[in-house]
């Protein structure tokens, strides 16, 4: 896998069950979604990768499916409103769109974005690196944590 | 295809499977002899990490977030030595003589399961947890429950030598948890059951299973070589689950017609909600869930309870995207959760089906009931976090981000139905109950009241499947004192039963 520097939280390779043209879209969506994912390093980008590719992977195929294509659509129905696809948005407008899908009038497509929501949520918090930057720091010991 | 012959199968080893292989395990004295087929692995000691994602992937079946067909609600149930007792928080509660009513299967009576309730709150060393052993999170629900004198209770949990990790749901990583995985299985194989762990039961034939074994590239190796098995026995009993045994036993293509196979499922289904305070408050620290209000079970079909998740599951969780998202995660040491379940009724539509591969497909459908309860929870849960000295509340169901304490009084303006839209709030259950449960009619259950399949006398059901309607209460406990009558029929039937 190479991370690409130009372009933040870039992944420029195919990595199993996306192309590499649906991970550097994926990205930039999630650039987006967690504005943290830019100060991910070169480390933390391949374990957002690496999560959520492994997450992919092991969902059934007909999910796996449905997950391409709901990106597919996710990049291209700004078309409809603001004549360009969804990288090719100003910042403003593409929160614009995040938030329209996110009460989208149709159930699939707010399940289509939870479920885009999750797998980026999951690449990053699911990183036990970030946790102090959350302010977590669980303890196997933590009753000796509850009293001072 | 490697063959072998047993007295009596298990499948699956959770509250249910591991119940029944304790309460069989004297028969292998008498020369007897019992299996526990177990899909899942049984982790070494040393692989109890707390990483979230890592855990998820070990320990449950699609990490945790299996979705309904229609993707609006995520099933979490466990898949390892031990099941689902291996992931979660040790509450344990007896079935209400009043729930057992509403059930009305004859034969069952709530003495009896009372009795069989109280044998597994002893074994599993079930006791209150000690004030200096409650955490904030939990404290402030409990104070502010009795503020708003809303009808609260400790949950009596089932640990050993709790030490706080608060990690409970990603399997106890100090060994205090006290599941089937900790007590039965072991006392089982001390007495000689032989558990077979990453054995993944395919189908179910004339007293027979076919099975696959194959070792996942963590846990011990099973002990049984990998390969396939055809596993014979005089009496199989089925216990992998509200999902997995209803979809084992409609593959199986079983010699009788059962319509309610698969139907009747229902799941609590749940939201976390969370609170923040101005202040750091000890929250992940402690076990996580020591409180539960049933307040307004009678009344409005939900009940509350303290919880405290992990990154991931609270991110997932929050409504929205971007810096108030963010903002919000970056003060885990500020949050207050409650856990939210709606009583949802048992319909023959809500049901498990097989696809063609024959994995399960669960069908849900939330009622205009159910939303409602949901959406009432979240103003309750917003009293309740006020009341305990929140500066806001993020609800699921609210018009925007975050509600501030000095709009309490506006709640019921500012939660409402029509922003809480299936597909956007993250619905969980982790409750899952019915698909084959009992009765006596044979067009709407699909056991008697002691398990035994209808018209198949050496095929049983010992889960939470048997559970005709929701249990209204965290169902671990009555899953094993139907379990232990399972058993308690397979002994006194096994006489009468030979191999195929």
């Amino acid at each position: 896998m190479h991370l690409d520097p130009a372009v933040p939280g870039g992944c420029n390779a195919a990595v199993p069950p996306l192309s590499e043209r649906k991970w550097v879209f994926m990205m930039r969506v999630a650039a987006r979604i967690l504005p943290a994912m830019a100060d991910l390093d070169d480390t933390g980008r391949a374990r957002f990768v690496a999560i959520v590719s492994k997450a992919l992977s092991e969902r059934p195929p007909a999910i796996q499916r449905q997950f391409g294509l709901f990106l597919g659509v996710f990049r291209w129905t700004p078309l409809v409103r603001f004549g360009v696809p969804f990288d090719r948005l100003s910042p403003i407008s593409q929160d614009a769109v995040l938030r329209w899908f996110l009460d989208a009038p149709v159930s699939k497509l707010r399940s289509g974005f939870w479920g885009l929501r999750a797998l980026v949520f999951m690449g990053y918090y699911g990183q036990p690196e970030v946790w102090p930057t959350l302010r977590y720091t669980p303890s196997f010991k933590g009753n000796e944590m509850l009293h001072g | 295809m490697d063959e072998r012959s047993y007295d009596v199968v298990v499948v699956g080893s959770g509250a249910g499977g591991g119940t029944v292989a304790k309460e069989l395990a004297p028969l292998c004295r008498d020369g007897m002899r019992v299996a526990v087929l177990e899909w899942g692995p049984k982790l070494r000691e040393d692989e109890y990490t707390g990483r979230e994602a890592e855990m998820a992937e070990k320990l449950y079946f699609d990490n945790g977030g299996f979705l309904t067909r229609d993707g609006t609600m995520t099933l979490a149930f466990g898949r390892a030595y031990g099941g689902s007792t291996v992931v979660y928080t040790g509450t344990s509660l007896a079935l209400p003589e009043e729930v057992l009513a509403r059930w009305g299967v004859p034969g069952l009576e709530h003495a009896d399961l009372r009795r069989r309730s109280e044998k597994y709150l002893g074994e599993n060393n079930v006791h209150l947890l000690e004030d200096d052993k409650i955490n904030d999170n939990n404290r402030l629900f409990l104070e502010a429950c009795r503020t708003l004198c809303y009808r609260v209770e400790q949950f009596p949990v089932n640990v050993k030598g709790c030490r706080g990790s608060g990690l409970c749901n990603l399997g106890c990583p100090n060994a205090a948890k006290q599941g089937t995985h900790r007590v039965q299985l072991p006392a089982a194989e001390a007495a000689g059951v032989e558990v077979v762990t990453n054995c993944k039961v395919e189908r179910i034939g004339d007293r027979e299973c076919v099975a696959t074994v194959a070792n996942p590239p963590f846990g011990e190796p099973s002990r049984w070589p990998e390969g396939r098995y055809r596993i014979r026995a005089r009496a199989i009993v089925v216990a992998a689950g509200a999902v997995n045994s209803p979809a084992l036993l409609l593959r199986s293509g079983l010699p009788v017609r059962l319509p309610a196979l698969g139907r009747y499922f229902t799941a609590h289904p749940a939201l976390i909600l969370v609170g923040e305070h101005d202040r750091p408050i000890t929250n992940f620290h402690g076990h996580p869930k020591s409180y539960y209000c049933d307040h307004f079970v009678e009344s409005a079909k939900f009940l509350l309870e303290t919880c405290m998740y992990f990154p991931f599951t609270t991110a997932k969780n929050l409504i929205g995207f971007g810096s108030e998202h963010a903002k919000m995660m970056g003060r885990m040491d500020r949050m207050q959760m409650i856990l939210v379940l709606a009583v949802d009724p048992a319909l023959p539509e809500n049901r498990v089906r097989v696809n063609t591969e024959g994995e399960p497909v669960v069908h849900y459908r939330f009622t205009d009931e159910v939303l409602d309860a949901l959406v009432e929870s979240q103003r309750v849960a917003a009293r309740i976090f006020f009341a305990a000295g929140c500066r806001r509340v993020h609800a699921p169901g609210g018009r925007s981000f975050s509600i501030g304490a000095d709009q309490v009084d506006r709640l019921d303006e500012l939660i409402t139905r029509d922003a809480f839209k299936l597909g956007k709030v993250s619905i969980s259950s982790a409750h899952l109950m019915g698909g084959c449960r009992m009765g006596t009619d044979r067009a709407t259950s699909v056991t008697d009241a002691w398990g035994q399949v209808h018209g198949v006398p050496w095929l049983f059901v010992a889960d939470a499947s048997l559970f005709p309607m929701c249990s209204e209460i965290n169902p671990y406990v009555t899953i094993m004192a139907l379990a232990d009558r399972v058993a308690e029929r397979v002994r006194d039937r096994l006489p009468e039963l030979s191999v195929a």
